[in-house]
């Protein structure tokens, strides 16, 4: 199909969607948020019918509400990634391409039947042909079950005829007044940027290897091991881990898992990525967990990672902090340290509305974090506060990780879970030496003012 | 005036007496620190001590289980600056490796072509 076909294609399938919503939103006499509902949910319906390009253009949305509003973002989880897979015949060519051998000598053997299908990849098993000493863990010896992440061939010509194709569209619509303002051409470059590092399946291999060290202390947590000399831009080998989803997590707990310690030690994982080690998986959902039979959670595709400055852990401890102690004022204080900046003459008005959202929805047992922060980036997107993208990002996947703790058991308050680690964080924050060298001073003198006063 | 032998044992036992009532009193915290239901430490500020006095009990108690095992001390390894840098280093070579041998099975698919 050629690019005008192509955009003439989009264009009708987005604006037959756009009707509907109209119609159901009784042409906006209904509230924002019901109105905005609406829309998002259509839109979601025109990009699962319009393939992969736009279903990675969704998944973009959904981990940007720093420029969405909430609903879009939250209704983007939904997109359906399952695309016909493309046969084994096509894809062999990939290996002697790729690695210079056919499939059949790089691997002990291999199921020309994949296991997973998704907009750009599809996944073999198969068996290591040697034994292999990864980067990180034990060797893994011939015969181990792998594993194969493939990118289907065309998928990035693919993407990019339809990045070409939509880019007079978005440009047209970026001249209206109401759509000005999410920016749509930056957003479509950032989108074919992104392509590229997700087609480059070493990138995702890599960022696996590193969160494998980064957690090597801690025994309840794995990523599937990486066989790089069978991995190339196109072709991920891995280690294949037997496992659970978490929506099995009942047949995990009848093989003797504790899935539900496993649930709360991944909030407290969470809670380190973000604040000891600096980098989170920011695309967490519940197809990227396993529970393992040894009693771990297994982290795997690493296609979406967000990182947190150094200068910002402590602000983000503290916001965290004030979230679990309820304390709107010291939120938005220390919001400001990581670039979200209230304006002071709305500054009170915010803080009386974040303070209400936190008693409505931090009131019942288990907390409702994701009704949290649909209320505050509503709040912060009804008063136009700049939202860094960093902490969208991090409010999003806070949100995605109580999804996943629920979906084991439904009365996990991941609040409650991370009150320790967080408590102790801000503790080790609040006690470091740079800080109370800067800190003494004054509190000596608030002493001595208590004292004498 | 000179100080006196009395004095000074006044002022130990005062020592003394505080130190049993700080002693006492962080006992009966972590106590009540154990009891409290979790979630509850946000409730008032002495729930929150109560709550980080159980929390650094329990440290505590980890802290002593492994010197008793023989083990070196939580906090000796974490400092360990030198431990870290060194894993660090081992990890970046391992990392290397990766990329050397996905490299070299490129460089195969290349000469494969040629």
């Amino acid at each position: 199909m050629n690019a005008r076909k192509r955009r003439r294609q989009i264009f009708w399938i987005i604006t037959k969607h756009w009707w509907r919503a109209a119609v159901e939103s009784r042409f906006g006499f209904v509230g924002i948020t019901v109105r905005r509902e609406v829309f998002a949910r259509e839109l979601r319906f025109a990009f699962e019918k319009l393939g992969p390009a736009f279903i990675k253009l969704g998944q973009l949305i959904s981990i940007r509400p720093d420029m969405f509003p909430p609903q879009y973002v939250f209704e983007m989880e939904n997109l359906r990634d399952s695309v016909t897979p493309t046969p084994f015949e096509e894809m062999k060519p990939v290996f002697e391409e790729e690695l210079g051998k056919p499939a059949e000598e790089l691997f002990e053997s291999i199921n020309p039947i994949p296991i997973g299908s998704a907009s750009i990849a599809q996944v073999y098993k198969a068996k290591l042909a040697f034994d292999y000493k990864p980067v990180i863990g034990e060797v893994l010896p011939a015969g181990t079950d792998l594993a194969i992440k493939m990118v289907r061939p065309g998928s990035e010509e693919k993407i990019r005829g339809d990045i070409a194709a939509v880019t007079p569209l978005v440009n047209t619509l970026h001249k209206l007044k109401p759509l000005k303002r999410f920016n749509m051409p930056q957003l479509l470059q950032e989108f074919a940027d992104s392509i590229t590092s997700e087609i480059d399946l070493r990138i995702e291999g890599r960022t696996s290897d590193r969160f494998a060290f980064d957690f090597i202390d801690d025994p309840y947590v794995t990523t599937a091991t990486i066989v790089w000399p069978q991995s190339s831009k196109s072709i991920l080998t891995m280690q294949f881990v037997e496992g659970w989803h978490l929506h099995e997590s009942d047949q995990a707990t009848a093989a003797g898992v504790d899935a539900r310690f496993l649930a709360i030690h991944g909030a407290d994982v969470f809670m380190k990525q973000v604040m000891v080690v600096g980098r989170f998986h920011a695309d967490m959902h519940q197809s990227n967990l396993l529970l393992t039979p040894g009693g771990k959670i297994c982290y795997i595709d690493f296609g979406i990672m967000g990182e947190v400055k150094e200068e910002h852990k402590e602000a983000i401890a503290q916001i965290l902090a004030a979230t679990v102690y309820a304390d709107a004022k010291r939120a938005i204080q220390y919001s400001a340290d990581i670039g979200l900046i209230v304006r002071d003459s709305e500054r009170e008005e915010v803080i009386g509305k974040v303070s209400a959202l936190m008693k409505r929805t931090f009131s019942k047992s288990p907390r409702d974090v994701r009704g949290f922060a649909i209320g505050f980036l509503s709040i912060l997107n009804e008063q136009r506060v700049v939202v860094p993208r960093g902490f969208g990002l991090l409010v999003k996947a806070l949100v995605v990780v109580e999804g996943c703790a629920q979906t084991v058991y439904d009365d996990i308050d991941i609040v409650e879970a991370a009150e320790t680690f967080t408590t102790e964080l801000v503790l080790k924050h609040m006690l470091r030496p740079a800080r109370l060298y800067k800190k003494l001073p004054l509190a000596i003198d608030a002493a001595i003012n208590e004292l004498i006063g | 005036m000179p100080l006196r032998n009395a004095d000074v044992m006044k002022f130990l036992a005062v020592w003394e007496m505080v130190h049993e009532m700080a002693d006492e009193g962080m006992k009966a915290s972590i106590e009540r620190g154990k009891t409290t239901e979790k979630g509850e430490m946000a409730s008032d500020p002495g729930a929150f001590v109560d709550g980080l006095a159980a929390i650094i009990d329990e440290k505590k108690d980890a802290i002593k289980a492994e010197l008793i095992e023989g083990k070196d001390a939580e906090f000796d390894k974490d400092d360990s600056a030198t431990a870290r840098a060194v894993d660090e280093v081992r990890f970046e070579v391992a990392e290397l490796r990766g990329k050397l041998e996905s490299m070299s099975a490129t460089l195969d698919a290349i000469q494969a072509k040629l």
